[in-house]
């Protein structure tokens, strides 16, 4: 029924098969180079498949042979097993060069103190090193990767001022169980001239001129008294308090109201009497334990390089 | 010549077969677009405009529904009708009211799911996104294209059955049970479009990793491989190189791409043995893969000279070129070890693309220049524009992939670097920084291959409305034949 037909360029025969007036195929035996490089990756696979876990056969699977993987599991002991991933994580964090360096350098800089860290160049460097991965990872979505935070939004850790105190301390703690930063919205305790002559009182306080100089001495009454209140949490001075995390006023450093984009006085006035009428809210997330559990070996490198950035010196 | 193809237009259904041509071109026009879209989006984020309907994570499905459900799904249908009619000699069965009811049901299909991502109803499994509803839809329409093509095979005129079926077949079949049972799901109510996977776990990510490598395997592969073997001997005039090679490579093809899905899960929470199986079998797959590459491209032996001078021949080679490379590229990504560098990074994306671009799109594209001008029994009416069309085409995708070569290898590497401490050299967020210039060229790329479509709709239109006009004038065809 079928007749092969042989090509006159190719020599080739086909099948004898038309379809579609004009749809034929050669009979050309396969390609030796595929056929062989097919047999190739069967031979690796079977090689593979006894080198790691492969088949499985019942409740178990063959294991692999000339793999196995030793490490020490949490509780310190020593275990060989076949070849699996988890082990071999364990394995590579235990015995990998780059993890054993990192340990050692986390070791040190654990077991030494802030001023020892600062004072010697190589803990400072993996300080440095270490803790750009952490800021970023951690802090940066917030303060932004250079720390300069986001006016209004998220403090300026870069400018030695610190709203929750600027030692080791303060800072460790602030990481480790975070903060909520709170101020009451005054909008219905202060009418608008209460407002405004608090607003251009406390202008004054960081040294910038008052739109008006009769409402600012206003301002400072109510300011410094029961009416406003302020003082209880920014001081009398308004130096503020690090307990409460309440700004300091007088240190011409302005974090929530954005004085440095406001160009005339007015425009300076209304970005602070906005800040009074809405209060502020603010959260700085846990990252010790129950939070991001970051280690206090991991806060301690956070901590230092904070110091870093900040400039070196840390108030006490 | 034009003889022939009058008669073949009243012995077969080839109204069914335009509409879906039709319709897998306007898809693809739009698919395209949200894909340049949303690759502008991540070269440059602002283009979100915080509308909640355009963010990256609403259009992204609306790209692979419509690209691959609405511009690859209607070109199959066109070419497995148009092929099994003309490879069996027998018209089309299901009267005119079946193959009609596939063309609605499948369109309104990836319409309405591709409606309600935008309004955030997905079942947020990759490429079987459409809610439970329309996954019962599809099911339908699914059988019924099934029976179909089934029947036009029992009843054909030719004592043996072409190789383009065998791959049709294969294609319908398996998609059929990865669409079945990838969407297993209860809803939380008739009237809600959100429902529940029936598996969970380790084996809802196997489940849905096996219907996803799968719908590559047998939607995006072999079906388009059955698109290759009638349209590439076609336009070539030449024999099938291999009858043995395409029996081989057949089998072999359907029968390890089941396995391999799991490679899409290296390195997570799943049992160890499933990733070095689904390792092995894709490289066992890769000969299977090039048999088809080493048909198509060999079947062009005698006929080399067409590559000079036949557009729709260099969108076939390219294609077969690109198909060649991604299935090498694929096996060697499923190594755990180049995975480990590869996965979570654009290079998946990248891979993805040359097959989808170079390969799905530009095998489709060749087709239809040969398919459609003998549906409406005329010319094409500008090869220069297929030149035009072939070289957009091409640039766009080579762009495409080298700049996710750069942008995904280079993140990886970035990720897995030490410095002298032995800490990781870069945070997440340099290495996203790094991505935006090659992300641009990528957006490029799409653009350029975007607009290579619509030179095509404009082509196609071209052709289509003067062979209308032709009819309108009888003396002029008779002129012409």
């Amino acid at each position: 029924m079928a007749t092969p037909v042989k090509d006159p360029l190719t020599g080739a025969e086909t099948t004898g098969h038309v379809w579609d007036d004009s749809l034929q195929e050669f009979n050309n035996p396969l390609p030796r180079w595929w056929l062989w490089t097919f047999y190739g990756t069967i031979i690796f696979t079977i090689l593979y498949w006894v080198m790691y876990p492969s088949w499985p056969i019942g409740n178990t699977y063959l294991k692999g042979i000339g793999n196995d993987i030793t490490y020490k599991t949490d509780a310190g002991e020593e275990k060989t097993t076949h070849w699996n991933m988890r082990a071999l994580l364990a394995h590579d964090m235990q015995n990998g060069a780059e993890a054993i360096k990192q340990q050692e350098y986390l070791a040190k800089v654990g077991a030494a103190s802030y001023e020892q860290i600062a004072q010697d160049p190589d803990m400072s460097s993996f300080v440095r090193s270490y803790g750009v991965g952490m800021f970023g990872d951690n802090c940066a979505a917030c303060h932004q990767s250079g720390g300069q935070g986001v006016v209004g939004q998220f403090p300026n850790l870069v400018d030695d001022d610190w709203l929750w105190g600027g030692d080791t301390t303060a800072i460790e703690n602030t990481i480790r169980h975070g903060r909520l930063g709170y101020m009451p919205a005054y909008s219905k305790t202060f009418d608008e001239t209460q407002l405004n002559q608090v607003a251009n009182y406390v202008l004054t306080l960081s040294g910038e001129p008052a739109v008006d100089a009769a409402a600012a001495a206003e301002g400072q009454k109510i300011f410094q008294g029961q009416a406003g209140g302020c003082y209880m949490c920014h001081t009398k001075e308004g130096t503020g308090m690090h307990a409460q995390g309440s700004a300091n006023l007088t240190d011409k450093v302005w974090t929530i109201a954005n004085l440095p984009a406001a160009e005339t006085p007015e425009a300076k006035l209304e970005a602070v009497k906005a800040v009074i009428h809405n209060g502020v809210k603010r959260q700085m997330p846990v990252f010790g334990k129950d939070g991001r559990n970051l280690s206090d070996t991991e806060i301690k490198v956070l901590v230092a390089y904070l110091q870093q950035m900040s400039g070196g010196a840390t108030a006490q | 010549m034009a003889h022939s193809a009058a008669l073949s237009s009243e012995q077969y259904n080839y109204d069914i077969v335009k509409k879906f041509a039709i319709a897998s071109i306007i898809w693809g026009i739009l698919g395209m677009t949200a894909g340049v879209y949303i690759a502008s989006e991540l070269a440059w984020p602002f283009l979100n405009f915080d509308i909640a309907q355009i963010t990256f994570g609403r259009l992204r499905p609306l790209h692979t529904s419509g690209v691959i459900f609405g511009f690859g799904g209607n070109a199959l249908f066109a070419t497995s009708y148009y092929v099994v009619q003309r490879t069996c000699q027998a018209r089309l069965a299901g009267g005119t009211f079946w193959p009609n009811f596939t063309f609605w049901g499948w369109n309104l299909s990836v319409l309405i799911a591709g409606l309600l991502y935008l309004q955030g109803f997905t079942q947020g499994r990759e490429y079987a996104e459409p809610v439970w509803f329309v996954d019962l839809a599809i099911a339908v329409v699914w059988v019924t294209y099934f029976l179909i093509f089934t029947v036009t095979l029992m009843k054909r005129n030719q004592p043996h059955i072409y190789v383009a079926n065998w791959f049709y077949m294969s294609f319908i079949l398996a998609t059929a049970l990865l669409h079945i049972f990838n969407n297993l799901a209860m809803p939380i109510s008739l009237t809600s479009p959100v429902s529940y996977s029936l598996f969970s776990g380790a084996q809802d990510a196997m489940t849905q990793w096996w219907y996803g490598h799968n719908a590559v395997g047998f939607f995006l592969t072999a079906a388009f491989l059955g698109m290759m073997y009638y349209f590439v001997p076609k336009q070539a005039g030449r024999p099938v190189y291999s009858y043995r090679l395409s029996i081989i490579h057949f089998w072999a093809l359907s029968f390890m791409y089941m396995w391999v899905g799991t490679h899409h899960l290296h390195w997570t929470a799943i049992p160890d043995w499933t990733s070095t199986l689904a390792a092995t079998f894709s490289i066992m797959l890769l000969m299977p893969s090039w048999g088809g590459m080493i048909n198509g491209i060999m079947t062009l032996s005698g006929a080399w000279d067409k590559l000079r001078t036949d557009p729709i021949m260099m969108f076939m080679i390219t294609a077969l070129s690109f198909y060649g490379m991604s299935t090498f590229e694929g096996p060697m990504m499923s190594l755990k070890s180049v995975n480990a560098l590869s996965h979570y990074t654009d290079w998946t994306v990248g891979h993805v693309h040359s097959g989808a671009l170079g390969w799905v799109a530009m095998i489709s594209i060749a087709s239809f220049y040969h398919m459609i001008p003998r549906l409406w029994n005329t010319t094409l009416y500008s090869m220069q524009l297929v030149y035009t069309h072939f070289f957009l085409a091409t640039i766009g995708t080579i762009l495409y992939i080298t700049a996710l070569w750069v942008s995904g290898i280079g993140q990886g590497l970035m990720l897995r670097a030490f410095d002298e401490y032995g800490n990781l050299a870069y945070t997440f967020v340099e290495t996203v920084a790094f991505m935006h210039g090659p992300l641009v060229a990528r957006a490029v790329g799409g653009l350029f291959f975007l607009s290579g479509m619509l030179l095509m709709a404009y082509n196609i239109y071209m052709t289509i409305s003067r062979a209308k006009q032709e009819e309108g004038v009888p003396a002029t065809a008779a002129a012409k034949a």
